[in-house]
């Protein structure tokens, strides 16, 4: 049971997967992107080329057969001769692997302009924003909402199912805008965006008490974004289990309400919560792309927007919507797993 | 539970959250209306990216009433136009028409800009002479500067025309003479020097100004500029001379950089997130809808290929696809429309599936069946009916999402140009770095009615809660 529903999972995940890669192949195919991309690749290559052959072919018009000729190859190699949909296969496959060759005007911070260097150097950041983000809103939301259930129907509990959806409605990039008004610009408490001081300062633990100065805008962003419509989650789902015949059973031998509200109620609730945060878990994301943009976190969201602005990179692009995609799988395949872990009834089935 | 509109209204009129939504959703549309019956059909492309069309505003201004707590330190914006002259002469062989356009200053602070625009001219021999002047409230008259416009060339018809379309226009602070009659008339009168540095830097505040004890002080009072035009011919004319005294603030709602009216834009920014939130609601809801009642309804392999396609659908993180998609096809509202349609579906099918089953080995559908109903007739009479209330309920659920991705989408760039939304502007101020500025009247308000927007739908969605989960009825009211 436990590894079946894990696979089947699996397979949906890597169906995900597979599916935004067609739709990112098919769309550069069939809008003739990809064929203009090669191209210019070629065009590359050819002028590289220019220079060797000048040397040893004198005649002008030799030259032009010879590169002529050296166009075909390249082509051929390419697969430019053949239709977009029959190098399908081709492209999903080296967009996989990342090999999306050059960036026409984005450099990594170490100087490179490969595709696959610019984007991974970028991963980590992101990661640490995202992750960060959760556990905070995870152990924030199950704190308020576990404390909430016991108080449904309360005015408190009222205001905050307002609050949620009010939550839910704010765009967490604005909220950035917001913070970056008050907390760096009208009280300069925090900086107001990138992710070290310049020059940052030196030594281990100094760097990663900036990196922290640097964070707190961006991650309190998220999280306030989140926690809302997650704290309601674990509300409801903590009060329906509250309401069950075994925390009433419970009660009646006289466990403590501790002791019940620990073991009989978060407990059993506990996967359901999980539920909540694969829920949340696109939407974070995405607002992750735009709070990097806002505090020009280093990451990959604040890569699509260099990546639209000015000159358009749309190799850059098309890396930063497949590795999105390979995060959010990633990341709720390890929800998936404690989910498995948390639910007895899947574990011992 | 069949569901008519009356029946919705009246769950919605129930509870606090859907009469606060539909109060909300009331005024949006209203207003909405409103924009879209005033404002012209080419507003985005012709109006608001159009920079030629705000050069008169000032630039990156606080709203108007934000002056009322400042003590009056502030400049009002204001302008003069006329079209006929205060006063008309001759003096042997010239006309000369004069325009008098008075303005009074009693602000602690100079104008931001002062700029004359003059348009359509018509001459008939020799191009007229214009020059203007300011009078101060102390007597000095400054010259501005003396323009001859160009004259007729060979084969032009007569009389010839100048300036029809696009207005002749003068910033003074660009005018080299102005300073210079300016730094004679401060040499003359106070006997002060002013350097070029301090004429460049604050051209407006010495105009305005007078030196009282060796400082610069404000003067206050009746202002006029006078332009003067000289004609040739007694039948020259000019349409209209303007003057445009920049206020350091504007409007209801401030000015942008480029010197937009905010609050214009953001009226016209409420239908388009209307028209976003309501038209992808309605359509993924329809195509949701669709797809759910015949996966229930069909089951076997057409049930398992629109299942298996809605759990991958479902679970594609829908940001970067539609990041990437619109900028391969383009920025078009549309585009974006139909991609976040595309993206929406799944959620709805897999529940109306599931509602779908139940209900068709329940006794009413046997009983239809029994009676030789067709299969086209149970779907619409005996099980749509059913899950029509859920339905509308994520109808409405659907809104404020679709609202919130058109508005990311906007902010990372990848906005429809053609049609100015609440993101766009909002993408404007921060990239020009308006956020660090501290610009807040171009930033919040914006985001505040995006806000607004998402909140209304999401009010009417917890207003329709007790629809989609009876077990909620009575418990909060």
């Amino acid at each position: 049971m436990l590894v079946r529903r894990l696979l089947m999972r699996g397979l949906s995940m890597l169906g995900v997967l597979v599916a935004v890669q067609l739709l990112v192949v098919i769309s550069l195919g069939a809008t003739g992107y990809s064929d203009r991309m090669l191209q210019a690749v070629i065009g590359e290559q050819l002028r590289a080329m220019r220079g060797g052959f000048a040397e040893t072919i004198r005649d002008p018009d030799q030259l032009e057969a010879a590169m002529e000729a050296q166009r075909i190859e390249l082509e051929q190699a390419y697969g430019l001769d053949r239709p977009w949909y029959a190098r399908i296969p081709a492209m999903v496959f080296r967009v996989f692997v990342l090999d999306l060759g050059e960036a026409h005007t984005l450099r990594s911070f170490t100087g490179s302009n490969r595709v696959a260097d610019i984007v991974a150097e970028r991963i980590p950041n992101t990661v640490i924003l995202l992750t960060t983000s959760m556990v905070i809103t995870a152990i924030a939301g199950i704190a308020i909402g576990t404390r909430l259930s016991t108080r449904a129907g309360s005015r408190l509990d009222r205001l905050i199912s307002y609050g949620s959806a009010i939550s839910y409605a704010l765009p967490a990039w604005w909220v950035g805008i917001l913070l970056i008004l008050v907390f760096a610009f009208r009280f300069p408490i925090f900086p107001s965006g990138g992710m070290y001081s310049a020059p940052p300062p030196t030594g281990g633990f100094p760097r990663f008490l900036d990196l922290v100065h640097h964070a707190i805008l961006p991650i309190l962003t998220l999280v306030l974004a989140s926690l809302g419509p997650y704290v309601y989650v674990v509300r409801t789902m903590t009060l329906n289990t509250a309401q069950g015949d075994h925390v009433t059973a419970a009660r009646a031998k006289g466990v403590p309400e501790r002791i019940i509200s620990r073991r009989h109620v978060l407990r059993v609730a506990a996967p359901p919560i999980v539920t909540g945060l694969i829920l949340g878990l696109a939407g974070t994301l995405g607002g992750s792309i735009l709070v990097e943009t806002v505090f020009a976190w280093q990451g990959m969201g604040r890569l699509y927007y260099e990546a639209i602005a000015g000159t358009p990179d749309e190799m850059v692009i098309v890396a930063l919507t497949f590795v999105f995609t390979l995060l959010y799988v990633v990341a709720r395949m390890i929800l998936e797993v404690l989910y498995v872990l948390l639910d007895p009834r899947v574990r011992y089935d | 539970m069949a569901m008519t509109g009356r029946s919705v209204i009246k769950e919605l009129t129930s509870n606090g959250p859907g009469r606060v939504g539909l109060a909300l959703l009331a005024l949006l549309c209203v207003t909405a209306l409103v924009v879209v019956f005033t404002y012209p059909r080419d507003f985005g492309s012709e109006h608001w990216g159009n920079p030629s069309r705000w050069v008169n505003n000032p630039r990156s201004v606080p709203p108007a009433w934000t002056a009322a707590f400042d003590g009056g330190r502030l400049f009002r914006h204001r302008s003069v136009e006329l079209t006929e002259p205060t006063e008309s002469q001759a003096t042997g062989r010239a006309f000369i028409q004069r325009f008098d356009l008075p303005v009074s200053f009693a602000a602690a602070e100079p104008p931001n800009f002062v700029a004359l625009s003059m348009r359509g001219f018509e001459f008939h021999a020799r191009p007229p002479i214009i020059s203007a002047f300011l009078i101060r409230p102390d007597g000095a008259e400054i010259a501005l500067f003396r323009h001859v416009l160009s004259a007729a060339r060979a084969g032009e018809s007569t009389p010839t025309t100048r300036h029809t379309d696009e207005p002749y226009r003068v910033v003074l602070s660009g005018e080299g003479s102005a300073g210079e009659a300016l730094a004679r008339h401060f040499r003359g009168a106070y006997d002060f020097d002013l350097s070029s540095d301090q004429l460049r830097d604050d051209f407006e505040g010495w105009l305005f100004a007078t030196i009282v004890d060796g400082e610069r002080r404000p003067l206050a009072g009746d202002y006029t500029v006078r332009v003067e035009i000289m004609a040739a011919s007694e039948d020259d004319r000019v349409d209209s001379i303007g003057a445009v005294f920049g206020g350091a603030v504007f409007g209801v709602m401030g000015t942008d950089a480029l010197g937009r009216d905010l609050a214009m834009g953001l009226l016209f920014g409420l239908p388009i997130a209307l028209l976003i939130g309501i038209a992808t609601s309605t359509v993924s809801t329809i195509i949701g809808t669709s797809l759910g009642l015949l996966s229930g309804y069909a089951g076997g392999r057409t049930d398992q290929v629109i299942q298996r396609a809605a759990d991958i659908v479902a679970n594609i993180p829908v940001l970067p696809l539609l990041i990437f998609l619109v900028f391969i096809g383009g920025s078009q509202l549309w585009l974006i429309l139909l991609v976040l349609v595309a993206f929406s579906w799944p959620g709805l099918t897999i529940m109306v599936r599931t509602m779908v089953l139940q209900l068709r080995h329940g006794q009413e559908v046997e009983a239809a069946v029994s009676l030789g109903a067709s299969r086209a007739r149970v779907i619409a009479r005996h099980v749509f009916p059913h899950t029509a209330s859920y339905i509308f309920a994520q109808l409405v659920f659907f809104a404020p999402a679709a609202v919130l991705a058109e508005a990311g989408l906007s902010f990372l760039g990848l906005g429809d140009p053609s049609i100015p939304t609440w993101g766009q502007i909002l993408e404007h101020g921060f990239r020009t770095g308006a956020v660090f500025l501290g610009y807040w009247w171009w930033v919040i308000p914006p985001g505040l009615l995006i806000v607004l927007t998402a909140v209304t739908f999401m009010f009417l969605a917890l207003g329709m809660e007790s629809v989609v989960d009876p077990r909620l009825k009575g418990a909060r009211r």
